[in-house]
């Protein structure tokens, strides 16, 4: 999802353009850590956070980048909620979501639930704003994820090989989608898929009031939620205020006040945060060393794994060493992980050893990968084995342009030229989209990858499932049946739980074919205010989770 | 004189479109050449053809000439260009409009400019003339080194070593001596806060203000030390003038003229440095705005930014121009 889009429209400190997006991603404990009320914080209280400026509407269907998520997570509540210890999904505006054989969703909505405005929160309003989002000609940033759902393609326009529109779309409503009664909502899919629940909290399946259908550009900036908070006033590029809404009916509502966000350029935070105009923010790296031996700081620090994997690929698709299993496996046996992190980015990458990230989401689970430990000997060993590099040339390392990337993949190709002699070249290029997508690349590139609901599927078959057998995925032409099999196992499992241990299967299968290799993951950190407590982040946005936190006024 | 306001006006709208042409180009060979915007909107994804078309749609790049390299656009730029002649500078890419965003923009970055100007002033004309009224003695060595000085620190340096050193400490020297609200905690407030744009802007405009007097002070010692030694300085000393009046009336003001000159033309450089102020210290500016607008190949932001930019500088140009002839009579209106 839009995170993704922000790490390549931003090209700059990956880590730390989200860390500066302060908000909770996901959602909140049912029960647990006596989070609902609390009663540590004052009514009056504002929590003060930095969002990136680049955050141009609040529009639910629209919004895919970590900063309005993170503010529309407490504006809007979802069908269901991310519990923060395990992020698996829990029925919140939903009484229930049943399926019998995974392709036809019943999904019951909560009694007496309204918006802002009054207008009532039931199946009408998910309809349609899901319709709204899933119209191909309005161009929502979260229409993809409708895919899933029955009458998608006839909701999409037809278009020439120049990019051309030839054809209007067929119809503008999902066929798939039926309003069975104001609290009842039938969802057909086009297949089984077993993780169908667990996408439903992300902020492109809220639902929408008919006012704000009514006057989109309107509501894109002032939105009508049904959530705890409301947005107050948005001076964009500036800052963005948000209270208490009083009328709220469900449990999840944290006791402070208000929550003012303001409007960052770029990273540049931290003397705002020291200056006690921020409660939460990230040092720069030349201020890390410093925080970290301040011993007052460190009793305000929180960090958690994140869920963003970073790996090199291959093109499976052109002829070369790499088509070899052996010298994918020589590469990846020679990368000095934890090395290359220590050097370059301490504390904010772990080594990554499988392709789900461990425990971050259902069926993440750490050392899958069993070629991903550093190992020089046992790599020049494989290199021999494949054949050896072709002598005189240079292998061509492609990736985007970001100089954070740029500096970690040259120590990469650094770790690769000193452990295995092969002489390598970055190439960095703008339009790395567009090459990657016209399989343009003569040599292995950096990809990467954050999920855009917590399951382990969502790591797995949207980047290695294709169903085309001769040609592969567009992105590195990897196909495996076993795989295909394994998710389409999981698809149609019984439980989640099924699902997930299918999907895990699908892993192994990865494991197994090594078509890329897995190289770190993100660490998500923040330092707080002593105005903050209860600092829980979500880990699998990396977020403080704003419902949970308690905030008093500064002494 | 009414020709000549019509031919520098005539002059000055040659110049705006020019500008706006060039621009127009280089904002479209760049979609080109890396690639349209719309793609970025979708990330790590790879979006169908359809999802990509109406995206681009969205963005107003539909165009099919966007897609190919050389082709200058011109049917877009006919249709921008009677946009704007209706007012209507159209909006960025993700909807907002282009008025809206430089009415918020710009005035924080005017306010920067005053108070830049005001420095550049004080600095320049008062360590200009002392250095030029006592040339070859020590104050004059001594303002020409911290000129020296000046140019060596550049303003991202200033900027730099005063958020992360000095910043902090004040700030929160100034909280505890007179409360979190008073004046002097918001003047060292690390970054601009828009409810205390003249306060929170203050500092920045002092230093970016600094960074650039350099050349001034140079540039009023020079002009003065010419001013010294001309004729009506002579007469003005033989008729028995103090010397004090000397000075005022007849070296300060005659070396105000290639000053205010140099402002007009230091406008571009601050504008530069305005990025960098408004970027690290976090002001919605046009410079940031501008930059960022580069940055993610927003076409409609960056030409309806920099038309009004250039529309207010070609106006400013020819004020000063007509000023200038109306100053001095030997300039002619030929």
């Amino acid at each position: 999802m839009g995170r993704r889009a922000a790490l390549a429209a931003a090209a700059t400190a990956v880590t730390l353009v989200l860390a500066s997006c302060s908000g909770g991603g996901g959602g909140d404990d049912e029960g647990g850590d006596g989070a609902d009320g609390g009663g540590g914080s004052d009514a009056d209280a504002t929590l003060r956070l930095a969002l990136a400026q680049d955050v141009e509407t609040l529009l639910p269907m629209d919004s895919n980048v970590g900063d309005n998520i993170s503010v529309l997570d407490v504006v809007y509540d979802g069908l269901v909620r991310y519990d923060p210890e395990t992020t698996e999904p829990y029925n919140y505006v939903a009484e229930s979501i049943e399926s019998d054989d995974n392709t036809v969703w019943t999904i019951k909505l909560k009694h007496d639930l309204t918006f802002q405005n009054g207008e009532p929160v039931d199946a009408e309003a998910f309809a349609r704003a899901w319709n709204y989002a899933a119209y191909g000609p309005n161009a929502m940033a979260n229409n993809y994820f409708f895919e899933r759902i029955a009458g998608y393609d006839e909701m999409q326009g037809e278009t020439d090989d120049d990019g051309n529109v030839t054809e209007e779309p067929a119809a503008d409503t999902l066929s798939g989608l039926e309003v069975v009664d104001p609290q009842t909502l039938e969802v057909t899919l086009n297949g089984p898929f077993a993780g169908f629940a667990t996408m439903l909290g992300y902020t492109g399946f809220y639902p929408v009031a008919q006012a704000c259908l009514d006057d989109v550009e309107a509501c894109a900036v002032k939105p009508i939620g049904n959530g705890p908070f409301q947005v107050e006033q948005w001076d964009q590029g500036v800052s963005l205020t948000a209270t208490r809404w009083e009328d709220y009916s469900l449990e999840e509502t944290p006791t402070y006040g208000t929550i003012e966000w303001t409007e960052y350029a770029g990273t540049e935070n931290w003397p705002d945060f020291q200056a006690g105009n921020l409660d939460f923010a990230v040092p720069p790296p030349a201020e890390l060393a410093t925080a970290q031996n301040d011993p007052d700081l460190q009793e305000r620090f929180v960090e958690g794994p994140g869920a963003a994997l970073t790996y090199l690929a291959f093109p499976l698709y052109e002829d070369g060493p790499w088509t070899d299993i052996e010298f994918r496996k020589a590469i990846s046996l020679a990368i000095d992980r934890q090395g290359i992190i220590d050097a370059l980015l301490p504390g904010e990458r772990v080594p990554a050893d499988s392709w789900v990230v461990p425990d971050g989401v259902p069926g993440g689970e750490a050392g899958t990968c069993q070629w991903c430990e550093f190992d020089p000997a046992a790599a020049k060993a494989a290199l021999e084995k494949a054949g050896g590099w072709p002598d005189g040339e240079k292998m061509t390392i492609h990736l985007g342009q970001d100089e954070t990337e740029q500096a970690l993949f040259k120590a990469i190709g650094d770790s690769i030229q000193e452990n295995l002699g092969i002489p390598y070249e970055l190439d960095p290029t703008p339009d790395y989209f567009d090459r990657r997508s016209a399989r343009d690349f003569s040599g292995p590139f950096r990809a990467n990858w954050f999920p855009d609901y917590p399951l382990n599927e969502n790591y797995l078959a949207p980047v290695y499932a294709s169903g085309d057998a001769k040609n592969g995925n567009t992105e590195f032409g990897y196909y495996s049946e076993d795989f295909e099999a394994a998710i389409a196992a999981g698809d149609e499992a019984a439980t989640l739980e099924e699902a997930v241990t299918h999907y895990q299967e699908a892993e192994a299968v990865l494991a197994e074919d090594f078509p890329t290799v897995p190289v770190v993951f993100s660490v998500n950190s923040y330092y707080y205010s002593e105005n903050v407590s209860n600092v829980v982040l979500d880990p699998f946005s990396g977020e403080p989770k704003l419902r949970l936190l308690e905030v008093t006024n500064g002494m | 004189m009414g020709r000549y306001i019509l031919r520098r006006s005539l002059l000055g709208v040659a110049t705006l479109l020019l500008v706006m042409f060039v621009l127009h180009l280089l904002t479209t060979f760049a979609i080109q050449i890396n690639g349209n915007p719309a793609l970025a909107f979708f990330g790590e994804r790879v979006p169908t053809a359809a999802q990509l078309a109406a995206v681009e749609t969205r963005f107003g790049l539909d165009d099919p000439c966007y897609d190919q390299t050389g082709n200058p656009c011109l049917g877009p730029f006919v249709e921008r260009l009677g946009a704007y002649a209706q007012g209507d500078f159209g909006t960025n890419l993700r909807g907002r409009e282009v008025t809206d965003i430089v009415a918020t923009a710009a005035p924080n970055t005017l306010k920067l400019f005053l108070v830049v100007t005001i420095v550049w002033f004080l600095l320049g004309m008062g360590l200009g003339t002392v250095a030029a009224r006592w040339r070859g003695r020590s104050a004059d060595h001594g303002i020409r080194l911290t000129s020296v000085l000046i140019d060596a620190f550049p303003i991202f340096v200033l900027l730099l070593v005063y958020r992360y050193v000095f910043a902090v400490p004040l700030n929160a020297w100034a909280t505890e001596t007179f409360g979190a609200d008073s004046l002097p905690a918001l003047w060292f407030r690390p970054s601009f806060d828009d409810d205390h744009s003249w306060a929170t802007l203050l500092v920045p405009g002092i230093l970016l203000g600094l960074a650039g007097s350099a050349a001034f002070i140079r540039l009023v010692r020079a002009s003065q030390l010419e001013s010294y030694a001309g004729d009506h300085v002579r007469t003005a000393r033989s008729r028995g003038l103090h010397e004090r009046h000397v000075v005022l009336h007849h070296v300060m003001r005659n070396s105000a003229v290639p000053v205010v000159t140099a402002v007009g033309l230091t406008f571009t450089e601050a504008l530069a440095g305005a990025v960098i102020t408004e970027g690290m210290m976090n002001i919605y500016g046009m410079g940031g705005v501008l930059w960022e607008a580069v940055r993610g190949t927003d076409v409609a932001l960056v030409l309806g930014v920099v038309t009004i930019l250039a529309a207010v500088t070609v106006a400013v140009m020819l004020v000063v121009d007509i000023a200038y002839a109306a100053l001095d009579p030997r300039i002619r209106y030929a």
